[in-house]
């Protein structure tokens, strides 16, 4: 009995928390307050917040529900990364701190501030209502309520892991492109565009796609990973970004928006030369006018230096291109025939 | 001596020819050779996969087969390019059927993938195979004199379930090579950042922002240099810093270094010889 009494003394310690502050009513600028609590193994971040909450500082303010990891409301910094409170160990948190024994805890990024950690979700909500991120059912009227919709288990596999995302704004958090621009409509948005354009009861995937390749849509995404790898669910995000782009490319084609070129562009390019012809990029891009326009200055500055890629007649092609073009191309025809397949389906 | 195939990036056969450069200067000195792969193609730059996943995994598939035939791993010295060639890897290896269905096709070029050959960052081979005792030891003009930033980029770390090697909420690999090489690492908060690359000719004034952050904390933080293990980094962090800087009101400038330079110059060759002039920002 000792020994069990000893074991559980020696997975206990004091444990610093350092936690954000900030009442915009009151405070003029943010601040952090340190609370050490004798803390055991096995205590979460959540628990812990809980209870300096109840026995050391009732003003401390955070959002917090089913304390198990389902239903996303404790999103938040912990050692500087967006994660759920509830699911994080102080333990394991203790080896990630950069002042040993002392644990950062701060609200999600790029979302406005409410109070402490406390952020306000409506402009994460009010995307997804721009977006129209729900199934508008093609399911007639007259049927509704009586007949199941049912969709085969293929189809559900597409969305399966998508269905998991309990909107906790992690990702949101860790977005590069967000933090730039807080209009960009952020992995978690475009998580569940792609969940919706894929679903066969959804009727307005159009529209959706009509709206998901504008300014601040799709193709602002700038492939960084940090939504996937920050995802408390584990739900590869960029695969569905990039799902969204590929039926962007098959359904609009390249025509009206600079990313869908851009990335057409690869595809020209690798077929014709095996390499990129990086010098007409940015015309292949935007147009010759916002080429002059935004990249004259340092293109000067490049030929100065050298450093000019060279213009499309003199990329060299990759060594044996005339094999790789024929394989290249017998490769669009399974394409081809793939599609073909499908739209028998 | 150790040998690898070498993946020839397009940026570093146009806008950072230094990089294979600087590495043609010191390879023989580490006891490396890497056998450049002159029929390697562009790995689709993030970008076939969704553009067309099939050629995306072709054309990878023939990159890292390219190497098997020579019985060699493939070392590739662009993040993007990386993780490029190692999620196509990825996705052979874990579906047969097309494995099978490329296969059928690489035929025809006598070529075959079967997933034996490792694809590798060059920074990678430099710690873990050349091993940071022996980089220690041929160094002749040691950085200690230099505060620098390390800028690790994120296809080197992230998804990290195709890279693997660092921790990508702490990497360590690159900070080990900087003291390996005499140099002084700086706390840096952005060294797993993005640079803003992938959307410089679609969102220019989001991708601008995304640079200018990492550039101000460098410049603040009193760093002699940022050095980066990506070309594309580079050419964002060097080629577009004044721009970047003066959207965020930032009357300072930094220089960029190559990994490739930045072991030159501890090794002894010239910022001259190792093209470090051609930089935007000297």
């Amino acid at each position: 009995m000792t020994e069990i009494i000893d074991q559980h003394q020696e997975g206990k310690r004091d444990v610093t928390f350092r936690v954000f502050r900030f009442n915009p009513q009151v405070d003029s600028k943010p601040y952090f307050d340190d609370y050490t609590i004798s803390a055991e193994r096995g205590i979460t971040v959540l628990r812990s917040l809980n209870y300096i909450k109840e026995h050391v500082d009732a003003t401390l303010s955070f959002r917090a529900f089913c304390q198990a990891g389902i239903c996303g409301s404790c999103g938040m910094r912990v050692n500087g990364i967006s994660k759920l409170a509830c699911t994080s160990q102080v333990w394991d948190e203790l080896d990630k701190c950069r002042e040993p024994g002392i644990i950062r805890v701060e609200p999600l990024r790029s979302l406005p501030m409410i109070k402490d950690l406390i952020v306000d979700m409506d402009p994460l909500v009010d995307k997804m209502t721009r977006y129209s991120n729900w199934i508008d059912s093609t399911m007639p009227l007259a049927d509704m309520g009586k007949k199941e919709f049912l969709i085969s288990e293929e189809e559900f596999q597409q969305y399966d892991k998508a269905t998991d995302c309990i909107l906790c704004a992690s990702c949101v958090s860790e977005c590069s492109i967000l933090r730039a621009n807080k209009e960009y409509v952020s992995p978690a948005v475009l998580l569940k565009s792609y969940r919706m354009n894929v679903d066969s009861r959804d009727g307005i995937h159009d529209l959706r796609l009509a709206e998901l390749v504008k300014d601040h849509g799709v193709w602002d995404c700038t492939h960084c990973y940090r939504c996937q790898e920050s995802c408390v669910k584990s739900i590869p995000i960029m695969e569905a970004i990039h799902a969204i782009r590929e039926d962007a490319l098959e359904s609009r084609g390249p025509r009206d928006t600079s990313g869908a070129k851009h990335a057409e562009a690869f595809m020209e390019d690798i077929e014709k030369k095996g390499k990129l012809v990086e010098a007409t990029l940015p015309i292949r891009t935007n147009g010759v006018v916002w080429t002059l326009r935004n990249l004259l200055p340092m293109a000067m500055k490049m030929i100065v230096k050298r450093r000019t890629p060279p213009p499309p007649p003199l990329v060299k092609s990759a060594k044996g291109i005339k094999i790789f073009r024929a394989m290249f191309r017998e490769m669009t025809e399974h394409v081809k025939q793939d599609h073909l397949k499908s739209h028998k389906k | 001596m150790k040998r690898y195939a070498y993946y020839m990036s397009c940026i570093n056969e146009s806008m950072t020819k230094e990089v294979d450069r600087s590495i043609d200067f010191w390879q023989k000195d580490l006891g490396l050779e890497f056998v450049k792969l002159h029929e390697g193609t562009c790995c689709g730059g993030s970008n076939l996969d969704y553009v067309s996943p099939k050629h995306f995994a072709l054309v990878n598939a023939r990159n890292i087969a390219l190497a098997e035939k020579m019985g060699l791993d493939l070392v590739v010295s662009c993040n993007t390019c990386l993780m490029t060639i190692r999620t196509a890897k990825k996705k052979l290896d874990e579906t047969p059927a097309l494995k099978k269905e490329v296969n059928d096709i690489l035929k025809k070029e006598g070529l075959e993938y079967r997933g034996t050959s490792e694809v590798r960052h060059l920074l990678w081979v430099l710690v873990d195979d050349v091993g940071l005792d022996t980089i220690k030891a041929k160094v002749t003009v040691p950085l200690k004199n230099y505060r620098i930033a390390p800028f690790y980029g994120c296809h080197i770390l992230r998804p990290s379930t195709v890279l693997g090697r660092d921790n990508p909420l702490a990497p360590s690999s690159l900070d080990q090579l900087i003291e390996a090489l005499g140099g002084q690492t700086i706390p840096f908060e952005h060294k797993n950042r993005c640079c803003g690359f992938h959307t410089l000719l679609v969102a220019e004034e989001e991708s601008l922002n995304v640079a200018a952050e990492a550039l101000e904390e460098a410049i603040n933080s009193k760093a002699d240099f940022i050095v980066t293990p990506c070309p594309l980094c580079h050419t964002v962090l060097d080629g577009y810093q004044s721009k970047a800087l003066k959207q965020a009101h930032i009357d300072s400038s930094i220089p960029v270094f190559h990994i490739s330079e930045m072991v030159g110059l501890a090794l002894g060759y010239t910022a001259k010889q190792l093209g470090i002039k051609r930089h935007i920002v000297c």
